[in-house]
């Protein structure tokens, strides 16, 4: 009896918080936009990857896939397959995190002369895209590498140890990984109470003794989360392996081929779970334990008096080690700009500019729609991430921890299960995600405006009925015709309410109508730029001009589905301040506007759209938004935000006055970050591009392929450009706004964790 | 504009492993138009809580909260026309002074003169005119606290709730705070809900004080009806310090009291009817107690002797028990040594009985 009590109670409880929340639309709306948006684009894809193997393409239950790890003619094959990832990550993360940590080190603990230039170099891998250290790896020490091959004449006859295999592979990923190593372990001995040390020392403990004893210890939770992270990155990378494992295949490349070079879905969703296993076991292992073992965070800001290593020979070995690596990254560096202008790299050294004039001609369009992709996903990236955040730190209710974990969840597996679950997921309408998310769109209408039951049926089933019937004209009139009749709906009922009513609020439905009608607008002015650009001749500007076509009409032509959720959020907080009546009237308007486009034609079938791109962009970039927002919103009291709600201000205005010029500088560095992320991502979105959307860094994996070295070399050295422009950008704008103002969030460096 | 409690409940859902907590526990209370009511009591006895239910920070988990007749319960924060003047003054770090004050008015898309007009008049009144373009960075506490109080103040609310406002400040311009915004609040008549842990702050502001313990009101009442008739043990120790002697009720005579304390009777007017062969307590505070060379009611020791210059301290062991006193009159120069028997009585007028219940 108690127990039955304590439960309704329980659901009582949770119900209250919703209600609750439910009285202010919009923080009920940003809640219900973000969990909709994690819900389609990051729980479901994943879970249709991790199902789809047990299915075959024809939808019958099989474990053929599985099975064919314990056979005897594939299983050898797959074992080794496995092996090879774990001892990949293994070695990548144990090399990256000592070499992190020598870094890390160094730049603490030793004074080296040049610091700064030792930072900025650390972090530049982060900031190139994942392959970029393969590419010139194998263009200094390849077969016909410049230093293995020219400066030292080796030659590689047939089966002789090449960089390609292992050996080759752990290498390129401790470079290219080890910076998150870095980072972690320098804010941890940043943060190490050097009284500790010293309080050792004083009784008497020698160096080694105090290392052993205090330091390491100490340091451990920090050694394990970014093993832990390095192992999950290294199991995740696509880019090296495929392009310097040689002969050595690991679960990502195996993946990668199921998918590119046998169309095998189950067979690719198959192995994705046998990867998504471990990721997500180290996932969960880092979130839920290593953070809370941590002794040296809780100390908080860093103290004073940093130890400087005295000892020449702890401290010189560190210094030379470090500058060791400092010279190799410029090397690698500098191998892919002068790969980059390199005749025919191996046999002809002589400068030429041949190869960047045939990317900015050919290549152009992979890096508009690169750039234009990128920056568009941004801003809507951030955003999200910043709701959230904003959410889960400031707001209580039940399934926070959820939104939190899956806002986390896109970024921490590997891109390729997510890019399979993309194509799984909107190759075809996914109709329950469409049922469902007009079933939640509908409810919400109907239960923010009225709270009558009889008002609610009438809207909710008269709105559906029009809306699914006017539907079905989309064979008439086709998706065009539709949107042309909706939009001039709109249009329609804003002037009436505009003129006749003579509110001001008509001017917004106006522009919503006018909004559906640019849909197909848009066409004229698109098309004179698309005829414009065939009438110039074959090169840089006729293939810029004409991708530009292209990205006007994605601003305006979103896909129905995504537009549904658009249209109710803005039809509820315009409807609210209407009555009776036309309130009424309204409402089951809009539904049967939502319903009209909900399920038209083929909705959320998203391959081959740009939107699909956006989408994977935003799901991969959010988890580092949602840090920085939540490490910003952290440090700022929320009396602030409850004084503006004392003053009469609601959430929303208490958001965009108070909250969100407090956190902009954590807001830039999310930007930056996510851009950045944008800019270099390759292992999510290599399935999911298409003749018509190019990305840069598929199409150096397709240039290098055909041996295209050199091209490739051009690409990675226009993204690492783009990508330092940005930052540069960020350092100005943020520097010029703190130094005008003493106040804020200050630590805006994009924490990677 | 009257503010009614009636049986607030508050319980926190336990969280990482705490059992759930009864913060504010079944409490009722009536806020009249103009009062100024504090909340007083320790760290952690709900008083706080009792704010933020009142302000729409937190929603009571059982009762109800009516302003004017209606009930507010689940009303969020920014509909009640209520002004929080925090602990933490939480000035908007980005906004100069006129914007601060101005916010709540700019909320309400007031007209921009009357914005002006309003600011520049409340301005006046905490003395802050001339600050108007000055980043809270560059105020002092005492302004900060003045910037704060000020943008409560321009909203006119309903009723004024402040958080410890003046927690922050040093003892002087405590001082002076406190005598500006009871001032203020007088002249403006505002409804205000003050919390506080400082029993000097309670006393010097309130009409009334709401003593609070363990998320229950011990004691409702004037600033003389707390110190001179508190109603529990905890209140009396609470507020100001107290000596508890107890006593039995040995009679009644002409409407008085007589108890028997430390075997001898006393008479004690004003008194409620406790029965005759009831333990009772006295309440006798430490300048109740008067002490001098020769005679006395009761004999005792020195133990302890500390003059503080506007007063002389002393714990003096009677019949076994330890009795402080406190010499205020300024004509008792002469400081009792320790081991000195001295002569001991209570201004019979001004001691309170408790019964031991």
């Amino acid at each position: 009896m108690t127990l039955k009590l304590s439960f309704m109670d329980h659901w009582r409880r949770r119900y209250r918080e919703f209600a609750i929340i439910a009285q202010d639309p919009v923080l009920w709306m940003s809640l219900l936009f973000c969990a909709i948006f994690l819900f389609i684009f990051v729980f479901y894809p994943i879970l249709r990857t991790a199902s789809n193997g047990f299915f075959t393409s024809e939808g019958q239950f099989s474990l053929e896939h599985f099975a064919r790890y314990f056979d005897s003619y594939f299983g050898p094959l797959y074992r080794r397959v496995f092996t090879n990832t774990l001892l990949m990550g293994g070695l990548a993360a144990t090399v990256g995190t000592l070499v992190g940590f020598i870094f890390a080190y160094t730049v603490v603990r030793c004074n080296p002369p040049g610091k700064g230039l030792i930072h900025t170099l650390a972090l530049v891998p982060t900031v190139s895209p994942p392959f970029a250290i393969a590419l010139s790896t194998v263009l200094l020490f390849g077969r016909n590498g410049l230093i293995t091959h020219r400066w030292l004449g080796m030659t590689f006859p047939q089966g002789s140890n090449d960089i390609y295999g292992m050996d080759g592979l752990v290498f390129v990923q401790t470079i290219t990984f080890f910076s998150a190593a870095y980072l972690i372990l320098r804010a941890m001995l940043e943060r190490l109470d050097p009284s500790m040390e010293e309080a050792a020392e004083s009784m008497g403990a020698n160096r080694f003794h105090i290392f052993r004893t205090v330091t390491l210890p100490l340091l451990i939770p920090g050694l394990a989360g970014a093993f832990l992270l390095l192992f999950v990155e290294s199991l995740a990378d696509l880019g090296n392996p495929l392009f310097i494992s040689g002969n050595v295949t690991v679960l990502a490349t195996q993946i990668f081929l199921a998918v590119a070079g046998e169309y095998d879905y189950q067979k690719a969703s198959t192995l994705s779970l046998v990867l998504l296993i471990p990721t997500l076991i180290v996932f969960l292992l880092q979130r839920y334990y290593v953070t809370r073992r941590s002794y040296v965070s809780v100390t908080g800001k860093p103290s004073g008096g940093h130890v400087v290593e005295k000892e020449p020979w702890i401290r010189w070995p560190f210094v030379v080690v470090t500058y060791l690596v400092c010279a190799l990254i410029i090397l690698l560096y500098l191998a892919i700009i002068y790969g980059s202008f390199c005749r025919t790299w191996g046999v002809d050294f002589s400068l030429t500019l041949e190869w960047w004039r045939l990317m900015l001609t050919r290549g152009i369009e992979a890096i508009l729609d690169t750039t234009f992709l990128s920056l568009l996903a941004t801003p809507f990236a951030v955003l999200i991430g910043m709701i959230i955040a904003f959410l889960v730190v400031r707001k209580q209710f039940s399934g926070k921890g959820a939104l939190d974990f899956v806002s986390n969840l896109g970024g921490a597996v590997p891109g390729t299960i997510l890019g399979i679950g993309f194509v799984l997921a909107f190759s075809t309408p996914p109709m329950i995600v469409v049922v469902l998310l007009y079933v939640v769109l509908a409810l919400f209408l109907g239960c923010t405006l009225f709270h009558e039951k009889r008002q609610q049926l009438i809207v909710l089933l008269l709105g559906s009925a029009v809306g699914i019937g006017l539907s079905f004209l989309d064979d008439i009139l086709g998706l065009t015709g539709l949107y042309d009749l909706l939009g001039g709906a709109v249009v329609a009922a804003g002037l009436y309410l505009w003129l006749k009513l003579g509110q001001a609020r008509g001017r917004i439905w106006v522009g919503i109508g006018a909004y559906l009608l640019a849909y197909n607008l848009v066409e004229f002015v698109a098309m004179p730029i698309a005829t414009l650009s065939r009438s110039l001749p074959r090169g840089f500007w006729s293939n810029a001009i004409f991708q530009l076509a292209d990205h006007i009409k994605v601003l305006f032509q979103l896909p129905p589905t995504l537009m549904t959720i658009v249209l109710i959020f803005a039809g509820v907080l315009l409807i609210q301040p209407e009555k009776g009546r036309v309130r009424l009237l309204l409402a089951t308007f809009i539904l049967a506007v939502t319903a009209a486009l909900s399920f038209t034609a083929m909705p959320l079938t998203l391959v081959g759209t740009p939107f699909i791109i956006l989408m994977a962009y935003a799901v991969r970039s959010l988890p580092a938004s949602v840090r920085s927002g939540v490490a910003a919103l952290q440090q700022i009291d929320p009396a602030i935000e409850e004084a503006s709600n004392s003053l009469g201000a609601d959430t929303q205005y208490t958001f965009r006055k108070i909250t969100l010029p407090l956190i902009l500088p954590a807001l830039l560095a999310g930007m930056i970050f996510s851009f950045t992320r944008h800019m270099t991502s390759v292992s999510a979105i290599i399935f999911l591009v298409s003749a018509r959307w190019r990305i840069v860094t598929a199409a150096i994996m397709s240039e290098w392929e055909q041996g295209g070295i050199s091209i490739a070399a051009a690409y990675s050295t226009t993204i690492i450009l783009f990508v330092l422009i940005a930052i540069g950008g960020l350092y100005f704008v943020t520097n010029r706004m703190l130094r005008s103002r003493e106040y804020g969030v200050r630590d805006v460096s994009p924490s990677i964790e | 504009m009257d503010l009614i409690l009636d049986a607030i409940t508050k319980t926190f859902p336990p969280r990482g492993g705490n059992a759930e907590v009864t913060a504010v526990d079944t409490i009722s209370l009536e806020i009249a138009e103009g009062e100024l009511v504090t909340l007083l009591g320790p760290s952690g006895c709900g008083k706080t809580t009792t704010l933020r239910l009142i302000a729409g920070f937190e929603f009571p988990t059982a009762g109800r909260i009516l302003l004017d007749g209606e009930e507010i319960n689940t009303r969020p924060p920014h509909k009640r026309d209520m002004a929080m003047v925090f602990q933490s003054y939480a000035i908007f770090p980005h906004l100069n002074v006129f914007e601060n004050i101005a916010y709540g008015l700019n909320v309400r898309r007031m007209p921009k003169a009357q914005i002006e007009e309003r600011v520049a008049r409340v301005m006046a009144l905490v003395r802050l005119s001339g600050y108007e373009k000055r980043a809270p960075n560059q105020l002092s506490g005492g302004q900060q606290q003045r910037v704060a109080l000020a943008r409560a103040l321009v909203m006119e609310p309903k009723v004024l709730l402040m958080d410890e406002p003046l927690s922050n400040l040093d003892a002087k311009l405590r001082e002076q705070m406190r005598t500006e915004i009871r001032h203020i609040q007088q002249s403006l008549g505002i409804t205000s809900v003050y919390v506080t842990h400082d029993q000097i702050e309670a006393m010097t502001l309130s009409d009334r004080v709401v003593v609070m313990n363990s998320g229950r009101i011990e004691q409702v009442g004037s600033p003389v009806e707390v110190y001179r008739r508190p109603q529990t043990r905890f209140v009396a120790d609470f507020i100001g310090r107290a000596n508890f002697v107890a006593g039995t009720v040995c009679g009644r005579e002409n409407g008085m009291l007589v108890v028997d304390v430390f075997g001898q009777p006393l008479k004690l007017a004003g008194q409620e009817p406790h029965p005759v062969g009831a333990a009772v307590t006295l309440i006798v505070r430490p300048e109740m107690i008067q002490v001098r060379t020769e005679g006395g009611t009761y004999r005792g020791i020195v133990r302890r002797a500390a003059y503080l210059g506007d007063a002389i301290d002393y714990d003096i062991e009677v019949a076994g028990q330890l009795l402080t006193t406190s010499e205020t009159n300024p004509l008792q120069t002469e400081v009792y040594a320790e081991g000195t028997s001295v002569g001991v009585s209570f201004y019979e007028a001004c001691v309170h009985v408790l019964g031991s219940a």
